[in-house]
């Protein structure tokens, strides 16, 4: 047994897992990690983007959706974290409640932001 | 830091244009990559992307192009260090080039560059947006590893961790690989009954998931079980199960696997002539995908065949053929004394028939 079948997942069922996710993707980009909306539009192409090659690598074709999804939040919440960051350029930000988010593990917020999700759905 | 934003230069490929780039990337030789890298496109995540799911399957029917293929690519995006794509995918095409080329390597027997390969596709996984499922895939490799140096104790510790992981990751295909090791495992531990068991529910299984990768590789090991049994009529509806599956999968490794349990039922049943041809078939299509370690390990079934029908020199001959082949690749770590009886009495040309037996027994389970 050497390989693995070939990833079968369609590209609509990840560009759903998408959508779905993009509200509660919009909202930490632009009111946790405070990107402007045109930062936040950027982002989000570039999370598109990633996220469509996401579902075809090797053993993500047969992932569960919900663990896309949690991949998905957790890039976002990387995304934002480092943007902001770079944007600091090492400093400290004036809004405390940044600096805050700043100092939270993007997995870690993404695990949260999941579960807000979650509960919307329910 | 993870999670940088890296801003593509140029329009990206979509994913037809980056399949289309895969297939010429593979056209054109590796000593012209490097000059042609950027009209190629070889940097483009899409075109990599194609590369991986091109290669994949490759790995049943030509392991050695996959693995200079991926250590091609690993070496490409290594050095000089290349930006590919966005987040994390410079390190995820680390990792799953790099465990491309160690499962090659694993079909080949080359252990010490698979174990290489493994620690390499660590290091890349480890940075992986999505670590926990491209690091479970790695341990499955690992284990098949340990399996292949006949560490059933540590596969059957570890096998119950990896398969939880996996059910948890809602992975069934590769939660199901998983039984294989068990299978496997049962098989190399002569439990042949139970290892039947367990490649009959693999089967239920793979139907259900619509596998058919793993159905037929399910029956290609159920051919060698009912083989090594001598039951006859399980072995040839298993393998009349696997074959045209195998087939159309192009799945040359376990196509030849199923030839060798047929050969081993022939055996078995006392069709001594037949079993040999068997054999000779078997190690063809071996030898044809570059599987060193079981055309040497075919010899020597066919020389103790041969001494069967009292052919000693004919016998003599496959095992000169099979020492240097079995010393080269360090296949019999546990069988050093078997084979060293063996040389000895070949150089006496007297074979040690208990040696013999002792050592091809030893692959026989092995590359079952």
């Amino acid at each position: 047994m050497g390989s693995e079948k070939q990833p079968s997942r369609p590209a609509d069922e990840v560009q759903c897992v998408f959508e779905r996710a993009l509200e509660v993707i919009h909202s930490a980009l632009v009111s946790y990690y405070r990107l402007s909306e045109d930062e936040a539009r950027g982002a989000e192409e570039d999370l598109l983007m990633w996220f469509q090659r996401l579902g075809r690598r090797g053993g993500s074709g047969h992932m569960a959706a919900k663990m896309l999804r949690l991949s998905l939040l957790s890039a976002a919440c990387q995304y934002g974290r480092s943007f902001q960051l770079w944007k600091l350029g090492g400093g400290q930000s004036p809004d405390a409640s940044l600096n805050e988010a700043l100092a939270r593990e993007p997995e870690e917020v993404a695990v949260d932001l999941d579960r807000r999700f979650q509960e919307r759905s329910s | 830091m993870t999670g940088r934003v890296i801003r593509f230069p140029r329009l990206p490929l979509t994913s037809e244009a980056g399949r289309e780039a895969a297939e010429k990337v593979l056209a054109t030789p590796f000593e012209r990559r490097y000059e042609a890298a950027e009209a190629l496109e070889l940097e483009d995540p899409e075109t990599l992307l194609s590369l991986c799911l091109l290669l994949r399957p490759r790995l049943e029917s030509t392991p050695s192009l996959v693995r200079d293929e991926a250590e091609f690519l690993y070496r490409f995006i290594e050095t000089p260090r290349r930006a590919i794509g966005l987040f994390d995918e410079r390190e995820y095409f680390l990792g799953e080039t790099a465990l491309l080329a160690g499962t090659a390597c694993r079909q080949l027997s080359r252990r010490e560059e698979a174990h290489v390969w493994f620690d390499r596709a660590e290091a890349g996984f480890r940075h992986t947006i999505n670590s926990a499922a491209d690091l479970s895939r790695l341990g499955y490799q690992r284990l098949a590893e340990r399996l292949e140096e006949r560490q059933f104790d540590v596969v059957l510790e570890m096998l119950p961790a990896l398969l939880e992981s996996f059910q948890q990751l809602e992975m069934h295909d590769e939660a199901l690989k998983c039984r294989f090791l068990e299978g496997l495992a049962l098989l190399e531990s002569d439990e042949l009954t139970e290892a039947a068991q367990v490649f009959d529910e693999i089967v239920v299984e793979a139907e259900r998931l619509g596998n058919s990768r793993l159905l037929g590789s399910a029956f290609a090991n159920l051919t060698t079980i009912y083989g090594m049994m001598g039951n006859a009529e399980a072995a040839l509806a298993a393998s009349a199960r696997a074959i045209p599956v195998l087939r159309r999968l192009d799945d040359r490794v376990a196509l030849a696997k199923t030839q060798w349990g047929l050969a081993t039922l022939l055996r078995e049943t006392g069709r001594v002539a037949a079993s040999i041809d068997a054999c000779r078939t078997a190690q063809a299509e071996f030898e044809a995908i570059g599987m060193r370690a079981d055309v040497a390990a075919l010899n020597l079934v066919i020389a103790d065949l041969l001494l069967e029908t009292g052919k000693e020199r004919e016998a003599q001959r496959e095992i000169a053929l099979a020492l240097p082949v079995i010393s080269e690749l360090k296949m019999a770590p546990e069988g050093m004394a078997a084979l060293q009886l063996l040389r000895e009495s070949a150089r006496r040309q007297e074979i040690n028939r208990q040696a013999l037996r002792d050592l091809h027994g030893y692959f026989e389970e092995l590359h079952s």
